[in-house]
């Protein structure tokens, strides 16, 4: 009889927990075939997320950043700001569209400035990495790095070498480099089954953290661990 | 009427049993106690060590950008890293920049620090939710009150005790991104160069990174629900990780089992039909 009392969605934690596996089950249920109730819930869904993404932005940015500095500490321009941002929906009016260009504009500018930044302290180090790898024992006193280090480092080399090849198209693919070019296309395919093998893994991970939500907080199984 | 082979009858299988025989396997997992011990990836264990090697006091960002629809993989990592910093008594602060990654992150650090006995203001502060994240890392580069200017608490960041010494990112010693998006990108680009990151990515994000872990720009690496078990069992811990992992590799077994079985079955198939 506790068991069911315990079960029940008596209380506003258990109406949540109730709610919550059924949005599971229902969305689960295309599983076994297309059917209005996980359309109903698919919708559901959808406006939920687009709402709440709402709350935070009033009150984390537009109170914080721009409501409150105008109102209390008198920062009097930035009233200019949001307004400026809002000539961006001049794009669906046709006589005065041009006025849309000016916030698309000064995004474009910033964003390209940024994106100059980042090339340089994003690939660099990469490259930087890529070319000073050791391809053989410097000296006996090298304590951290062994044969096996080594070997890695050529079949690092190697694999970059021929992914490269395949990717360079200013000339034509013949003899020995068409032969380097679908090596490094072989191992372009491990590199993509590795990726497809890691999102078979978290795809399986979401599934069975929806289960453990259905057993452990809805049924009230007791789950594992050691 | 044509006279169906065992292998055409494989390959036209209802999809439903399969799921059906999968749901059985995980619930079987998760139900069933074995305990399967981790090899530690070198990654984890450097992501581990890392944080070891901080001292009490010292001041870590965690960038918190997961929600729901991956709570299966980042939740795990957020609670076993929220409790290493917590174990280790260092001052954090979390920032958010997705919405809903805002209040998840809050709620659980909030339970998590009421069991360590971690003041919210003084040992750890949560500053919301912020729309830009370049901009932002560009801004605390500079000055994290300026930036950010309040907590989640309407509390300015000035007043507060965990801010202490503390005038932008480069009096950080380290940051956590908890991300299953393309944050990582704008930590490597845009941070204090003395500033060091840490990755926990879910498993769809790791493999991209792993050039990034070659060159350095990350000391460590928590990959998904495996990583984050992998990380309990350097911090000795039962967390989620724990109790996903049997489910994990049971479930992983079956679908390399189905995808032989398919094979296997798609060339009887054709044999039969020469």
């Amino acid at each position: 009889m506790d068991w069911i009392l315990q079960f029940l969605p008596l209380s506003i934690e258990r109406l949540n927990i109730w709610i919550g596996a059924i949005c599971t089950l229902a969305i689960y249920s295309i599983l076994y075939r297309e059917n209005p109730f996980y359309r109903l819930f698919e919708h559901l869904f959808i406006g939920l997320a687009a709402g709440y993404a709402l709350g935070p932005s009033l009150v984390d940015v537009i109170y914080r950043y721009w409501w409150e500095p105008i109102t209390k500490e008198g920062v009097w321009w930035l009233s200019f700001v949001v307004p400026f941002g809002l000539y961006l929906y001049f794009i669906y009016n046709e006589k005065y569209g041009w006025i849309s260009r000016l916030v698309i504009g000064s995004l474009i500018g910033a964003y390209s400035g940024l994106t100059f930044q980042a090339f340089s302290s994003r690939y660099l180090p990469q490259l930087h990495g890529a070319l000073t790898k050791p391809l053989w024992l410097p000296s006996k006193d090298a304590e951290d790095i062994f044969w096996s280090n080594i070997f890695n480092n050529w079949i690092f080399i190697i694999i970059l070498l021929a992914v490269l090849i395949y990717f360079t198209f200013s000339f034509e693919h013949r003899g020995v480099i068409k032969r380097t070019a679908t090596f490094g296309r072989w191992f372009l395919m491990i590199g993509l089954g590795a990726i497809f093998g890691n999102t078979v893994m978290a795809r399986m991970a979401l599934l069975i953290g929806r289960i453990y939500y259905l057993l452990s907080d809805w049924l009230g199984i007791q789950i594992g661990g050691r | 009427m044509e006279r169906q082979t065992v292998w055409h009858r494989m390959m036209t299988i209802d999809r439903r049993l399969l799921y059906l025989v999968l749901l059985v396997t995980i619930i079987t997992a998760l139900i069933l106690t074995v305990n399967i011990s981790p090899e530690v990836t070198p990654a984890v264990r450097s992501f581990y060590e890392t944080i070891e090697a901080l001292q009490p006091g010292d001041m870590v960002m965690v960038s918190s950008n997961w929600s729901a629809g991956t709570i299966a993989e980042n939740r795990p990592q957020f609670e076993a890293v929220l409790r290493h910093l917590m174990r280790k008594r260092l001052r954090f602060t979390i920032v958010s920049f997705t919405p809903p990654a805002r209040d998840m992150s809050l709620r659980l650090a909030r339970q998590i620090a009421k069991e360590n006995n971690y003041v919210e203001g003084k040992d750890w502060a949560h500053f919301g939710y912020l729309p830009d994240i370049i901009i932002a890392i560009k801004g605390m580069a500079e000055d994290v009150p300026d930036t950010i200017r309040q907590d989640v608490r309407r509390v300015p960041i000035q007043r507060l005790e965990v801010m202490q010494g503390i005038k932008s990112l480069k009096d950080y010693k380290l940051v956590v991104d908890i991300t299953p998006s393309d944050t990582l990108g704008a930590w490597i680009s845009y941070r204090p160069p003395n500033l060091n990151i840490l990755y926990c990515p879910t498993s769809v994000m790791a493999a991209e990174a792993y050039t990034f872990l070659d060159s350095k720009q990350i000391l460590g690496m928590v990959t998904g629900a495996k990583g984050a078990h992998e990380y309990e069992s350097l911090l000795n811990l039962v967390g989620l990780g724990t109790r996903f992992i049997n489910a994990i590799q049971f479930s992983h077994v079956l679908i390399i089992f189905f995808i032989l079985l398919g094979n296997f079955a798609m060339f009887m198939q054709r044999r039969a039909s020469r």
